[in-house]
């Protein structure tokens, strides 16, 4: 196996790297598609997020076609399938990889050695070669050959949204970012940005960033505050709430739909305004509990950010996929046994502000998630614009998938790579918890605060919304959402 | 009283014909009938008098004494007035009926009367000749006979009009009085004249009773009030906005051109080998059963069916599959869709989703500038939505979300039009309102209109060309 690239950097460069991103203005688009004007672009693969970004393309006046592996045409599998129907040329690597000008490799993270491996001779002198995530740059140490430029433009959402944001005429927020090692013509930022305008994404805000910064922020977010701790989460809160006799079907309802709604104000208002959707006495217990949580699952945190920076968690699961994915799929198989996934959301109904009411413990722990991972990631070096998106910005998107089809559904949606890393986070953060969740009690999940009177201490309250408003997620979070209102809907 | 109207057809010296009126109204009733002008309204209130010549139906429970006031009335009693002078042989100067004979034809209530005539401010008048009056006057002079006769029935065609402010609003408050003394029909033009007391609404267009309606329903009422604004208005469609026009497209060419077109769905083929040209100018019908793939035909113009790139189409000047973006296509292109109407589920201000018609978006992504938002107001000012320009748009009806989406799709006087089914699943009313606004648009602007519907009665006028599409069997392929 080839080393880990970032492995092989000087810590002068990794830094660099890490601190790379900048949000564009739209302003910096004028030339639209015109760099891939002409071009002959290839995708690897058809899935959900291979189809849209190829639709979006040759809607936007490229020329696109899919290749397949021999098999997948040969079965007419469902990827076939879909170029097909979709009126897409659909070829064999040897057939169309040699045409091509620009290859897109949207193949799962685990595919990408041996794909790329068999597109890589295949390709013309000077080409380009394009991914969605930089995993096997960065973490798998591929080489490219030197004549292909390397590119990645990641749109920041699933396929169904790629597409149907752009046929809405908008797009999804899209980070860009050109590996240096491979840029032999100069020309790697104008194809990725012209891909960017392709897809619709400079309509909803550009990061230019780097390979490495992409990897690690995007791996740190996934498996701990986006992914690993609504699992978490939804575990602890659901079996508490059961236990002290709330009805399960509520219970399951509350966490299922509950953590879209409160980071829906986390959308709009960050952390402050998720918070202050509380009333007073409840504001101020769910502080104090993100505060006890961020000090027990501070050290969980740091553990995920180092094994990702110096390649631990890379290594160990690669493992696992050299391992038939043992791992995986067994951790897979637990989570649809939990008592959460099999109960039912039950036909109760559920009022906006009661999501928020009876659901203390919920809001905590998304606070406490949202903050450490943007402390640990800054701490690691990653500019806090990258933390900021791979945190507080993804959150209200994968809480959505719960609300859908629960843990289930999110597990489905994310790559195989957020899924491992979510299963590590959960086993290790289920027992850190044990013995806090013991004096949790249904005032913070389930029932809400039974209070006579929501009087608080006027010099404690001054102090909590202090230290809510002073986060560095919340100044990053203010400049961003500003940025991104000037572009985003106008609702 | 009960007054009942059975498929009653009515002709009137062969100028007008009101047809199949089917109507009931009781003694505890009071209506409005309204309608815009020309639609029969005052017709239909003149049957209740007994005017017209009934050609089929049945009318019944006529009561004996009707009071009538309508400029009809006045202007042949006016006229009779007149030919009594003319057929006066005598040389002497003929004064005509002075008003006091006019106000008491015999047996009215005398006290009534002149309670009234103070009332309405006439002492001055009651000797002078009915005919030297002025048209105020004389509709007063109707007014009090109408009321001092003690009527069964009161009907009133357009009473307050040319009244001064105190003379109507006295009127009113006198009418009021009469609530459980007699039932009035009165037709009214405005919403805001009706007066509180009325009970119902009777809505005539070209020369039907369309639509009857309780005042209590206020959905029901609401879109009433709409689909006669947008009958009435003077308002005109707005212009485009000449700072983001569509680019001028080469007159000798088609607006669209589709050759040979092939639709298949697993291995389904819905449309085979298809030609069809839209030229310039040309308005369109295109019809067929479900699944004949009317839809799909249309989304190949639009570019939003994938395989528009695996057909010949050349649409607004581009062969499709040479490099244009979809954006470049539907510049040129206005759509509407109950498909449209369930993506378009934004909370949106109102005056926001028209404006992103100018961007073919749905919802606004881009800072509209102040000429667009003007043309935006203006386009609510035709749809009588003035007042909800900030309203989110999924708070608004089903019928009034349609209306609004034709604005947005007329919004950049686009060369085609394309209305895909626009009055599927609206009730009576909203499809009246729909097809109103579709009308006005076809009168006002150089838009083609294509137009997908299978409902015969859903006719628009000035579409000369058709299309029919046939739904193809699994076998046929």
């Amino acid at each position: 196996m080839p080393n880990n690239y970032f492995n092989t950097l000087p810590l002068r460069e990794q830094l660099e790297q890490l601190a790379k991103c900048r949000f564009m203005d739209i302003s910096e688009f004028p030339d639209g598609v015109e760099a891939l004007k002409g071009k002959k672009i290839v995708v690897i693969g058809c899935g959900a997020q291979g189809l849209a970004q190829g639709m979006n393309l040759r809607d936007s006046g490229c020329d696109v076609s899919y290749t397949l592996r021999a098999a997948a045409i040969a079965e007419k599998r469902q990827s076939w399938k879909s170029a097909t129907e979709n009126g897409f040329v659909v070829g064999t690597y040897e057939e169309l990889i040699p045409t091509a000008d620009v290859v897109l490799n949207l193949t799962p993270d685990k595919q990408h050695t041996p794909v790329v491996t068999a597109v890589m001779p295949l390709m013309k002198q000077g080409a380009c070669l394009s991914y969605s995530h930089g995993f096997n740059i960065v973490e798998e140490g591929m080489k490219i050959r030197e004549d292909l430029t390397v590119i990645m433009v990641a749109p920041k959402c699933p396929g169904s949204e790629v597409r149907n944001e752009y046929v809405r005429g908008f797009g999804v927020p899209t980070l860009i970012a050109v590996h240096e090692d491979n840029d032999p013509k100069g020309e790697g930022l104008a194809l990725a940005k012209a891909y960017a305008v392709g897809t619709g994404g400079h309509k909803a805000g550009v990061l230019m960033s780097s390979f490495i910064a992409e990897v690690k922020s995007d791996l740190m977010g996934e498996q701990t505050i986006l992914c690993g701790m609504l699992q978490t989460g939804s575990l602890l809160c659901f079996d508490k709430m059961v236990e002290e006799g709330i009805d399960a079907g509520y219970a399951s309802k509350l966490i299922q739909f509950g953590w879209e709604t409160v980071t829906e104000a986390l959308k709009y208002g960050g952390v402050t305004n998720m918070l202050d959707r509380l009333s007073n006495p409840a504001k101020i217990k769910a502080f104090d509990l993100s505060e006890e949580l961020k000090l027990i699952m501070r050290p969980l945190y740091n553990k995920h950010q180092d094994d990702i920076i110096n390649g631990t968690f890379s290594r160990t699961m690669m493992a696992d996929w050299a391992n038939d994915d043992v791992n995986l799929l067994g951790w897979r198989a637990e989570t649809a046994e939990t008592a959460f996934e099999k109960t039912p959301a039950g036909d109760v109904e559920i009022s906006e502000q009661e999501y928020f009411d009876n659901g203390i413990l919920m809001v905590a722990m998304v606070k406490a998630g949202v903050e450490l991972a943007f402390e640990t990631m800054t701490a690691a070096g990653i500019i806090a614009d990258s933390a900021y998106y791979e945190s507080l910005h993804e959150t209200p998107l994968i809480a959505n998938t719960i609300a859908r089809k629960k843990l289930y559904e999110m597990n489905a949606t994310i790559s195989d790579t957020a899924e491992y890393g979510c299963y590590l986070y959960n086993h290790a953060c289920l027992p850190l918890l044990a013995d806090f969740m013991k004096d949790i009690k249904t005032d913070v999940i389930g029932k809400g605060l039974d209070l006579e009177d929501t009087g608080v201490d006027n010099a404690r309250l001054i102090e909590v919304n202090a230290a809510l408003r002073a986060h560095p997620v919340e100044a990053i979070g203010t400049t961003l959402r500003g940025h991104m209102a000037d572009m985003k809907k106008i609702v | 009283m009960n007054i009942r109207l059975d498929n009653l057809t009515v002709n009137f010296d062969d100028r007008f014909q009101l047809e199949e009126v089917n109507w009931q109204l009781d003694d505890s009733q009071h209506w409005v009938v309204t309608g815009a002008n020309g639609s029969g309204k005052s017709a239909l209130a003149a049957v209740l008098a007994s005017a017209g010549e009934n050609l089929s139906g049945n009318i019944d429970g006529i009561p004996a004494k009707v009071g009538l006031v309508s400029f009809e009335a006045q202007a042949e009693l006016i006229e009779a007035e007149l030919k009594k002078d003319d057929a006066d042989i005598m040389d002497v100067i003929a004064e005509g009926t002075p008003v006091h004979e006019i106000l008491n034809p015999g047996d009215s209530n005398q006290q009534l009367i002149d309670e009234l005539v103070e009332k309405f401010q006439l002492q001055a008048l009651v000797n002078r000749a009915f005919r030297k009056l002025s048209t105020g006057e004389s509709r007063k002079v109707m007014l009090i006979r109408a009321l001092a006769s003690e009527p069964d029935l009161l009907v009133l065609d357009e009473p307050f009009d040319g009244l001064d402010a105190h003379t109507l609003e006295m009127l009113q408050a006198y009418l009021a009085t009469l609530v459980e003394t007699v039932p009035m029909v009165m037709v009214l033009n405005r919403f805001d004249e009706f007066p509180d007391f009325i009970t119902h609404i009777a809505y005539v267009d070209n020369g039907r009773l369309q639509h009857r309606i309780d005042r209590n329903d206020t959905k029901a009422y609401n879109e009433l009030y709409q689909l006669l604004h947008l009958k009435t208005t003077d308002l005109a469609v707005p212009a485009a906005d000449p700072e983001t026009a569509i680019p001028k497209l080469d007159p000798t060419q088609p607006l669209v051109k589709l050759n040979s077109i092939n639709i298949t769905y697993d291995g389904h083929r819905i449309i085979d080998s298809l030609d069809w040209t839209i030229e310039r100018n040309q308005h369109w019908q295109l019809s067929g059963p479900n699944g004949s793939g009317k839809t799909g035909l249309l989304s190949l113009i639009t570019g939003d069916h994938p395989q528009c790139y695996v057909n010949d189409i050349f649409v607004f000047g581009f062969q499709r599959g040479s490099g244009e973006s979809i954006w470049q296509i539907k510049q040129f292109i206005g759509y509407v869709s109950t498909a449209l109407q369930w993506e378009y589920k934004v909370g949106t201000g109102l005056r926001n989703v028209i404006i992103s018609g100018f961007y073919d978006s749905i919802g606004l992504y881009t800072k509209a500038t102040d000429r667009q938002k003007k043309i935006a107001d203006e386009w609510l000012a035709l749809l009588g939505m003035s007042d909800r320009a900030d309203t989110p748009f999924n708070k608004l009806s089903y019928g009034d979300q349609r209306l609004l989406l034709i604005a947005r799709a007329m919004v950049k006087h686009p060369p085609l039009l394309i209305l895909d089914e626009p009055c599927l699943g609206l009730d009576d009313m909203n499809r009246q309102l729909v097809l109103a606004l579709i009308e006005k648009i076809c009168a006002g602007s150089e838009t083609s209109v294509l137009y997908v519907n299978h409902h015969p009665e859903d006719q628009i006028k000035g579409i000369e060309n058709y299309l029919a599409l046939e739904k193809r069997e699994p076998d046929n392929n």
